[in-house]
């Protein structure tokens, strides 16, 4: 039976970086720890986005179908 | 102040760009694992802090400004006491326990035992060289890459990662490769 052939510099300086590489989970560990969260929207932004909305809505159901017509460009 | 958006896609597009060649850096220069992963985070904690100025970087003089930090930062961790005997001693002791990915305990085993006296090999090369090993074996850069972030021509790169490589193969008995 014969040995297998001793492994050459390549080889082992590839097994040896694989080992010291800085793992993706760790990068990302690292990469999440510098970046501060991300605040989610004050309550303000959304009560002012559902105030805008609704007077959009009450506008479009209110006004008569030929004033909203004449608001439609002419093609 | 939380970050923008946009902040934080320039950051990580910037971190995923750069992070394994500083990893590999600062792995050959601090030769400790563990010191390199926080000198890793310290790093590109200082680049979100100077993001706008990195970020508006070409990408030669991002890898030049962040690897002028990380230089710092190794330099500092030398001064603070982190060392090099204790990190090698950390080092040795890592290199004789980490496992290695082959088939077959007798293959992996052996592997393991080469590694890591190729690992002790690499600690006893000169600094200059077990960077620029470090930095394109693990980090994975070209002679060109390696040269503008150290400031150094390819050339010189070049010879001296062929100098590492003379020095590992001798002092493992070790046919070099292609």
């Amino acid at each position: 039976m014969s040995s297998p052939a001793p492994p050459d510099l390549d080889r082992l300086l590839a097994a040896w970086a694989e080992a010291r590489r800085l793992p993706d989970a760790d990068a990302e560990r690292i990469r999440l720890a510098i970046l501060p969260p991300v605040a989610p929207l004050e309550a303000s932004w959304w009560t002012e986005l559902n105030g805008k909305l609704s007077a959009v809505v009450t506008r479009a159901t209110a006004t008569p179908v030929p004033a909203l017509a004449a608001l439609v460009p002419a093609n | 102040m939380p970050p923008l958006r946009d902040d934080a896609a320039v950051f990580t597009e910037l971190f995923d760009r750069h992070r394994r060649a500083v990893h590999a850096y600062l792995l050959g220069r601090v030769a400790d694992p563990e010191l390199a992963r926080d000198l890793v985070q310290e790093t590109f904690l200082r680049v979100w802090r100077r993001l706008p100025e990195v970020g508006s970087l070409p990408e030669t003089g991002q890898r030049a400004w962040i690897f002028t930090v990380a230089r710092n930062l190794a330099i500092d961790s030398y001064r603070a006491g982190a060392t090099r005997r204790d990190a090698e001693t950390a080092l040795r002791h890592q290199a004789t326990t980490q496992e290695t990915t082959v088939a077959g305990p007798h293959a992996q085993a052996e592997l393991a035992e080469r590694v890591a006296e190729l690992d002790a090999a690499i600690r006893d090369l000169p600094e200059e060289q077990r960077v620029i090993l470090a930095m394109a074996t693990a980090g994975g850069l070209t002679s060109r890459q390696i040269g503008e972030a150290l400031g150094e021509p390819a050339g010189t790169v070049r010879y001296r990662l062929s100098q590492a490589r003379a020095r590992l193969a001798a002092a493992l008995d070790l046919k070099e490769g292609p």
